[in-house]
């Protein structure tokens, strides 16, 4: 550590080119994945955070919603099922909110419609007005960025294509669904406005896309054997299953991937450069007794200081980029993400740090003498 | 425990093209503490070879080697890395100062390559370099140095090991006044045989500066790989 801070503080300025580059590479680590999570909690807020372990589908659905049609009266068997400590039906239907008959573009607003029983599990915590109840079918609770909109509380507002409209009696935060944002409505109003059209239920009775469960020790296989024509996963299976959403996260992954191997392969040469640079130096320690160890210590301290700075300044410009930024776009860092990706970007820079290291380890300290006869 | 260095019938080869040539011939020498010795010769005469030899930085093909007790040729490179931390103290041709590093760090690197700086080695080397009339330069860096500052901070880097008359380490100096003008190369080798009188050090220094010869006890030549004592070193100055 000695040597390499003694280093550092004398050579600042080469130091601090590598130092520009990796902040850069750790900015745009943090980015990416930052847009990647949003974009993934936009699609998929409402699933994510729901308080379900397990998902109920139709038989051959995919883990779709949009795929999946079951009757709620299976609710009463599922709920005597072993580990099933609670059961919860859902639906979802994309639908457009249409302000006061309103023509113009902006007043127009996508939305998904998500069918609960009011008082479920699956409502999700208010943060202003009141819940949903049976009592008000068209009352419905929306996620707060339809404030952004021009939405409040006691606003009506038309489904596009229907007759039907809503009130909106209270706000939720964090909840989307598809990348749209989530209307929470009571199960009866859902069905109303999901099967508008005669036969579109296929004549199941109580008609829903899926089953919720609550339960630790679930054993899907057991509830597929025991209700026919049913397709039990976990959440995140069913997240997994929602259009769109693997390819995206696909996309962003991919991105990540690529530029944490491209930047272990920079970080990797712009270090053994620098040792290059330094042979006759470490020929000379070694000349005079230093061993391999040692040096191996120093190169490897002053990557991980350089590393360990170049990721702090890294973060700090992505919390600042991110404060910045247009309110729509789909960015979200999270705490655990960042510390990840901060993980993986130092263990990247030692381990193309090790190149170096074995450089080191085959100098011949008899070059230091100045000759070789 | 023998003190100093022993080499006996030293040979070393190195293969050029089909053929095999002996850079170091049969080499044999003993260096005891408190001794100066200067070998001097030609340049391709061998020189390097045999102060790398003893300085455990290159393996000899044959023969045997012994510095302050430790047969080097049956060593591993990790325990010769060793010796040369602890029982060496090299004086290279151009100083070889880390870049870096203030004239205090240069010795205290050394003491860190082997483990924690003590407060004493601290002070020892502090002493050392006040000897050596580097006092006002302790926080220079190599940069900030005329050739002879870092000619004798070379040197203070060679001491810095066993200070103590018992266990007294080897120095090898390799042509420590080929970048140094004629007052300050008196000066340097002066020092360096001062310092190995009064520390009780083995020393060899290679050199074909033959004004330097003066200071030493012993003068050898090297010639095509044969190591021959001079009859006296003030017969190589008249001779030479």
């Amino acid at each position: 550590m000695f040597l390499a801070m003694k280093e550092l503080m004398h050579s600042k300025m080469r130091f601090l080119m590598i130092v520009i580059i990796f902040v850069l590479i750790a900015w745009l680590v943090f980015i990416l994945s930052g847009l990647g999570n949003g974009l993934s909690t936009l699609a998929a807020s409402t699933f994510k955070t729901m308080k379900a372990d397990y998902v109920i589908f139709e038989e051959g659905s995919q883990s779709s919603m949009g795929k999946s049609l079951l009757s709620d009266q299976l609710m009463t068997e599922v709920e005597l099922l072993p580990n099933v400590s609670a059961a919860a039906p859902m639906g979802t239907t994309m639908a457009t909110a249409l302000k006061e008959q309103s023509t113009k573009n902006e007043d127009k607003v996508d939305i998904a419609i998500i069918g609960i029983n009011p008082g479920s599990f699956l409502e999700p915590a208010i943060i202003e007005g009141e819940s949903l109840s049976s009592g008000n079918p068209t009352g419905v609770v929306v996620n707060s960025t339809m404030k952004d909109e021009g939405y409040n509380i006691g606003d009506i507002f038309q489904l596009d294509g229907t007759t039907e409209s809503l009130t909106i009696i209270g706000y939720v935060e964090n909840q989307t669904y598809n990348h749209v944002a989530s209307v929470f409505t009571p199960m009866a109003e859902w069905r109303k406005i999901t099967f508008a059209a005669p036969g579109s239920d296929k004549g199941v009775a109580g008609p829903v896309n899926a089953i919720m469960l609550q339960g630790k020790d679930i054993d899907p296989d057991l509830i597929n054997s025991k209700l026919s024509n049913t397709d039990t996963v976990t959440r995140a299976a069913a997240v997994q299953g929602m259009p769109g959403y693997k390819e995206e996260n696909g996309t962003i992954l991919m991105m990540l991937a690529f530029l944490l191997a491209i930047s272990a392969f920079v970080l990797g040469v712009f270090f053994y450069v620098i040792t290059m640079q330094k042979t006759n130096q470490f020929g000379i320690m070694k000349a005079i007794g230093a061993s391999n160890r040692f040096l191996g210590k120093a190169i490897v301290s002053q990557v991980f200081v350089l590393s360990l700075t170049s990721i702090v300044v890294g973060i700090l410009l992505t919390y600042g980029t991110a404060a910045i930024m247009p309110k729509g776009m789909p960015f979200k860092l999270e705490t655990s993400l960042v510390v990840t990706y901060s993980v993986i970007l130092l263990i990247i820079a030692m381990l193309s740090s090790m190149v170096s290291v074995r450089k080191i380890t085959k100098i011949d300290p008899l070059k230091a003498l100045g000759r070789v006869e | 425990m023998t003190k100093g260095l022993q080499m006996s019938e030293v040979t070393k080869y190195y293969a050029e093209g089909s053929n095999r040539i002996a850079a170091l011939d049969h080499v044999s020498i003993s260096v005891e503490p408190g001794e100066f010795v200067a070998v001097v010769g030609p340049s391709g005469s061998g020189k390097s070879t045999f102060l790398s030899i003893a300085g455990a930085l290159l393996k000899a093909s044959e023969g045997d080697i012994k510095l302050n007790g430790y047969n080097i040729s049956t060593l591993t490179a990790k325990e010769l890395s060793n010796i040369r931390l602890q029982e060496i103290g090299f004086i290279m041709q151009s100083s070889n100062l880390v870049p870096y590093l203030n004239v205090l760090d240069q010795l205290l690197i050394v003491k860190r390559m082997s483990g924690k700086v003590k407060r004493e080695d601290k002070e020892f080397a502090t002493k050392l370099l006040e000897e050596l009339g580097l006092g006002s330069k302790l926080k220079s860096l190599p940069e900030e140095l005329s050739g002879g500052e870092k000619q004798r901070t070379a040197i203070a880097r060679a001491l810095i090991n066993n200070p103590n008359i018992i266990n007294p380490n080897i120095i090898l100096a390799d042509e420590p006044t080929a970048s140094l003008d004629t007052k300050r190369a008196h000066e340097v080798v002066s020092l360096i045989a001062q310092e190995v009188k009064s520390r009780q050090k083995a020393a060899i220094m290679v050199t074909h500066d033959e004004r330097m010869l003066e200071y030493c006890d012993k003068v050898y030549r090297m010639e095509d790989g044969k190591l021959l004592l001079a009859e006296s070193s003030r017969s190589v100055v008249t001779h030479g």
